[in-house]
Formats: structure tokens, sequence, C-alpha cells
């Protein structure tokens, strides 16, 4: 993995991905084989309206689902072969995810919330709590440590979610509709941070969106209709930022 | 993950659904406490029974007497003499083998003692015995000692000295009742003392064997150097009788046949035991030993088949009873299963979630199997801590009955009523090992209810964590 992810080398290799539903009696084809490859530190913008296989695509990346045919690699590994502990164990050192509904455990605090994926690893409380409080100040939440998601903001807890996928440092950070649900100041802090973060720490990002506005902070924009990829570009110059 | 962790969010996952928790943990300790408690009285009959069948006399002695063919004779091979009381003594359980001879004489026998034999007795029990086994058979002595080699040393039952009269007072009150009744709580009342002490005085036996023209008296003079404990389990002579060694008793039958004129026999030095006594070394190998000597042709006689028996419906009611609990643990199982499957249908997104971010599948079953096994430990200390309740009040409640309550509930009372004692019989009785099963087996009622459900846990895509709402 580690001799892989070295700069201008795939780190995620999609070789003719397939994948159907049933649905009824009728077999709906998500994505028609498709090939694709992302670089180490590449921020990717999957980019298509709804209903164009864009979510379909991430879920096959992230090895949330089994595609029907063709193979997701990451860093050689075949993600789409993995067992439920090899990826857990998968997710734990390589993934990290922003979620377009947060998804912060609405029982735990801001701190508990984004040291969970350490807690998986088996990091001890208090290591993994002081890492937490380092990455809420971070993301500007240094004041709601100890807050429940209720009791934050649509943008709080967005930073949060993504203090919460960085924590570990991963390679890749999936980010499905990051800012969905926020209003467009919001949008623009909270994509700032991811790329700020991916460039810090050299990652690979992730980006699903139907939201052409997203398609600014990419370094390549893959735009993806009725399963198939139409345009792969990348993004003028550098980014937005 | 860390177990600790795994701990830590059980806990807080059954502190956030109270409600339910609570509810649940209701119905296991309802379930446990009724096992225990029914578990409780079968062993409290189990403990009366014991009581009962104790004060009947030593459960592990065997009672050997001559056996008889199929034609009614008395058996040829199987004879009640030293050579069986070897074969017996040889057997594997065997602690000691004490045989026993009675006098039997067609002639009248009476015990006098006090000067000039003012105080009669015209009905003893003498018994030939083997004096050294008399400790390894669990006889024991309220006075003196064994008996040595001399001739005229005897063993005294408790109550021998009961059976005299006195030969200078009238009719009505020339003896001493020990059988003086009870006081109004129902205790027997203690007895006077006889007339005298037979550790102090002598006692003389005098056989007439007059037979009309002739006056033929054999009189000696016994010393008596011990006192037995009455125990009807070894016979009755331990009561009302006189106990000497085997030889003392062939001297006595000798003395007696030279004084009658009869002429002597070969058979006399010859000695017939008219019972022999085997003890077990343990209660579990009476039935053993016993049916090895049936095998040799003897007669026996234990309490052993009452035992069983008694134990045997004991046994069985216990299972009723425990049964009839299980069932109630089982309606609880059902409400911890269903308690769980609610709770992880709640949770879905949040399990989708913790896989998405790197939680293992053991870590999810695990978390789910605590919460369960937690639900049904609570289940049980509780139900363990109400059944002491329970089986304290059923316990008073007994003891109330049979008047022993009349100071009211004292703490003595209670801790009697807990923890039993000399004489107490308790109606209900949790012995340590039943409140360590109850709880175990709750804990374990709670993991196999939650089994079912934690594998459902396990099987929550990943996928759930990215659906939106």
């Amino acid at each position: 993995m580690e001799q892989a992810c070295h700069r201008d080398r795939p780190v995620i290799q999609v070789r003719r991905l397939r994948k159907e539903y049933i649905m009824g009696e009728e077999r709906v084809v998500a994505l028609k084989d498709i090939n694709l490859s992302i670089m180490r530190g590449e921020i990717c913008c999957i980019f298509g309206t709804s209903g164009s296989g864009k979510s379909t695509l991430l879920n096959q990346l992230a090895g949330l689902e089994k595609p029907t045919r063709g193979q997701v690699l990451i860093g050689g590994v075949p993600v789409s072969r993995l067992d439920e502990n090899g990826l857990a164990a998968f997710r734990q050192k390589h993934v990290g995810f922003v979620f377009q509904s947060y998804n912060l455990l609405p029982e735990l605090t801001a701190v508990e919330n984004v040291a969970m994926p350490l807690m998986f690893r088996g990091v001890p409380k208090e290591v993994r709590e002081l890492e937490a409080k380092k990455m809420l100040c971070r993301v500007g939440l240094a004041n709601r440590m100890d807050h429940y998601p209720g009791q934050m903001s649509g943008g709080q807890q967005q930073r949060a979610g993504i203090a919460r996928a960085f924590i570990t440092r991963p390679d890749i950070v999936f980010a499905d509709e990051p800012t969905g649900n926020l209003d467009s100041k919001t949008t623009k802090e909270v994509m700032e941070m991811i790329h700020r973060f991916a460039r810090t720490f050299h990652q690979t990002i992730v980006l699903v969106s139907h939201d052409p506005e997203m398609t600014e902070y990419a370094d390549r924009i893959v735009t993806l209709v009725d399963g198939e990829i139409v345009s792969d570009k990348k993004n003028r110059g550098e980014s937005a930022i | 993950m860390r177990l600790a962790d795994i701990g830590r969010m059980c806990i807080d996952n059954l502190k956030r659904r109270k409600g339910r928790t609570i509810l649940t943990v209701l119905g296991v300790f309802i379930g446990c406490t009724s096992i225990v408690v029914m578990v409780s009285i079968g062993i409290g009959m189990k403990e009366s029974q014991d009581q009962m069948l104790e004060s009947m006399g030593d459960l592990s002695i065997i009672e050997v007497s001559q056996g008889y063919n199929d034609m009614g004779n008395s058996s040829d091979t199987a004879q009640m003499d030293d050579t069986a009381v070897e074969s017996f003594r040889a057997m594997e359980g065997v602690e000691a083998v004490m045989p026993k001879v009675s006098l039997s004489l067609e002639y009248p026998i009476r015990m006098t003692a006090g000067i000039n034999d003012r105080y009669y007795c015209d009905w003893v029990e003498i018994v030939g015995m083997d004096t050294e086994a008399m400790e390894a058979m669990g006889y024991e002595l309220l006075d003196g000692k064994i008996p040595g080699k001399t001739a005229d040393e005897v063993l005294a039952g408790q109550y021998l000295a009961y059976n005299f009269y006195d030969s200078l007072l009238p009719e009505g009150r020339n003896y001493v009742d020990r059988w003086v009744g009870y006081d109004e709580q129902g205790n027997e009342l203690q007895p006077d003392d006889p007339f005298f002490d037979p550790m102090k005085t002598p006692i003389t036996l005098e056989v007439d064997m007059s037979d009309g023209t002739t006056e033929k008296k054999y009189r000696t003079e016994l010393k008596v150097t011990g006192i037995t404990k009455e125990d009807y389990g070894k016979g009755g002579e331990t009561s009302e009788g006189l106990m000497m060694s085997v030889d003392s008793m062939k001297a006595l039958m000798s003395k007696i046949k030279e004084v009658s004129g009869a002429a002597p026999s070969p058979k006399d030095n010859k000695i017939t035991y008219s019972t022999i006594l085997v003890k077990a070394s343990d209660i579990s190998l009476v039935s053993e030993v016993e049916s090895s000597i049936k095998g040799l042709g003897y007669n026996t006689y234990s309490m052993e088949s009452m035992r069983e028996s008694m134990e045997e419906s004991a046994r069985q009611v216990q299972l009723m009873l425990g049964g009839l609990g299980a069932i109630s643990l089982f309606v609880a199982a059902i409400g911890i299963t269903n308690t769980m499957i609610m709770s992880i249908s709640e949770r879905t997104r949040e399990i989708g979630i913790m896989k998405a971010l790197g939680c293992y599948v053991r870590d999810i079953r695990l978390l789910f199997l605590m919460e369960a096994g937690a639900i049904g430990l609570m289940g049980g200390i509780i139900g363990c801590v109400i059944s002491l309740l329970l089986s304290v009040i059923i316990n008073l409640f007994a003891m109330g009955d049979m008047g022993s309550m009349d100071g009211g509930i004292t703490g003595e009372l209670i801790l009697q009523a807990l923890m039993g004692g000399e004489g107490i019989s308790r109606v209900s009785v949790i012995p340590l090992q039943l409140m360590a099963f109850a709880i175990v087996f709750s804990v374990f009622v709670g993991l196999v209810s939650g089994y079912y459900p934690a594998n459902k846990a396990v099987k929550i895509p990943a996928l759930e964590a990215i659906k939106h709402e």
C-alpha cells in the first residue's frame, strides 16, 4: 500500500466496473463498465445529476457495496473482494468519510464523535480525545467540544464531521454531497477546510456533487451521465483557492 | 475496539433507553426470582426431610440379620458368625462392623440396685457387642468410658435407671416418670432424676432358674463404666439396655448354663450374632455395600431405600417448581430479544455509521451481546436480592405458625430465617450456589436472547450511513 502511494501513481483504479440493480422485474444498469484512475493527492469531483450513478460509484469506491462486475483497486488492494473484517480494517487505516447529513451520533459529544474512528482502532480514551480536541480546534470548534450534535448548527456539525474524517490521517476521504444541506456561506467554509486539509496532508479527496459550484474546488472533474463517464477534465489552472 | 469502550457504550445505550431497560430487567428479575424461590422451597423440603431422617438414626448404618432361603429356612452359607464379621470388614467402603448378640433366655431376669435390693426392674435387654468398634460406629457416651476386659464391666443405656421401681414406695408412686409431657410452648419438659445414678450404684443381675422343686438362682454384680446416648439407629439398648463385650456375654451365658445344670454342648463356644451393624464410610456408599451384603445371602435393613425414595420425590418436586419458574424466565428471555430487536431497528443508521467508520463486525456483535447480557445480569442480581427477601418472609411466616415468634420479629429470628440453624426447619432455603447459579443463568439467558438480535445488527450494511432520510 505505502509503496503504491507515490505521486503520479493512481491510488484508486477502477476497471470495467459495472453495477446493476434488480428493481421488481426490471434490471437497472447504474454503472456501465467504468474505467477510472485517481492519483494520489488529487481532489476529484464526481459530478452528475441525480440518477447519473455518481452515488453508486462512490459506494463502490468506498467498498460500501459490491459491484456486479469489475474491480476497484485502492493502493492495489481489490476492495470489492474484501470481506467484512477486511473492509473494517481497510476503512480504519485508509478511508475517511464526510456525509451529506453529517451522521454524527446524537448521544455523543463533539469530542466523542470525532474520536470515534480512533476508538474503533483501540486507541485509549485519553489519547484519542486529546487528538479529537486538536482536530476540533483546527476546524474552529474549540468552544463546542462538549456540545452534542443537536446543540450545533449544520455548518458546525459538518465541521465536526470533517474533523472526524481526517482524524486518522486517511489516504482517501470520500465526501458525499458534503455541502448538500448547507447554505452558500458555510459551503464555502466547509469546502475550503476540506481543501486545506487535503493539501496539508497530501490526501486524496473523492467528492460527489450535483452542484456545479463544487467543481471549483476540484483538481479534476469527472462527469457522469446515465452511468457512463461523459467527460473527465482537469480544472483550468489552479483550483479556486 | 477496547473492551472498556464497548462496555462504556453498552452502559450508555442502556441508560439512554432507561424506561425500556428497566421494564426488560423487571421481566428478567421476576423470572429469576420465581426460579430461585421455587427451587429454594424444594431445597427447604429436602432439608427438613434430611433433618427427619437424621433424627431417625445414623443414615450410614446397615443392619444385617440372618438371611432366609426360599424354603423359609435359615441360610446355611450365610452364618452370622465371626467369619461373616470379617468378610464385611474387608468390604470396600465399610468403615466399621459391629456384631451384636442379645441375651435370650427362657428364664426371667431381674435387675436390682441399692441397699437391700431396694430398686428393681423385671425386664432388661442385654446385648453383647464388639466394644472396641463402638467408637468407630459412632456410639456416643454421655458419661464414663467403654468397658475394659473385666467381665463385670458394662455400659448402661441413657434411660436405663428410669425402668427401676422402688419397692419401698406404694404402687403409683414407685417409679420416676420419664415422660412428663410438654410445656405450653410445646417444648419437652425435663423429667426428674431417676432413683439412683447407675454410674455410682452397682446393679445386680439375677437369673431365676428354679423349676418348682429346686431353687436355682444366678446372681452377679455388674459395674457400669459408662452411659450411652440414646440412638435407636444403633439399637434400643442404647436407651434402656445393658451392653457388654462379646467375651463378657459368653462368660455370662456359660455361667447361667452351669447353674441351670444343663449339659454343656460343643455348640456353646460358637457364637451366633443376632445382628451385625455395618457402617459405610459415606452415605453415598450405603446402597453399594448393602447390595453386596445382600448378595451374600443376608437380610439387610437401612435408611437408604427410604432416603432414596424421599430424595427422588424431593427431586421431582424441585424440578417441577423450577420448571414453573423457568417458564417466566423464558417469557423474560423473549422480552430481552424483543427489546434488543427494537433497539437495533432504531439504531440501524448508527450501526451503519459505525461500520462505515471502520468498526469491526465482532465489536458490534459484542456490543449487543453485552447489552443483552447486562440486562440478564441486572435482572439476576435484583432477582437474587428479592428472592432472599421473599425467602426470609416465607420462613418468618412459617416460624410464626409454629409459635416461636412470640417475641415479635427480632434480628435473631431474621438471621435464623436466612441462615437456618439447629432445630430450625425452613420452608425456603437459598444456598449460595443457587444464587450464583441464578445470576450466571440469567446472564446466559440474556446472551442467548441477544444472540439473534446481535446477528441481525451485524448484518446491517455500512451503506445505511449513506442513505438520505
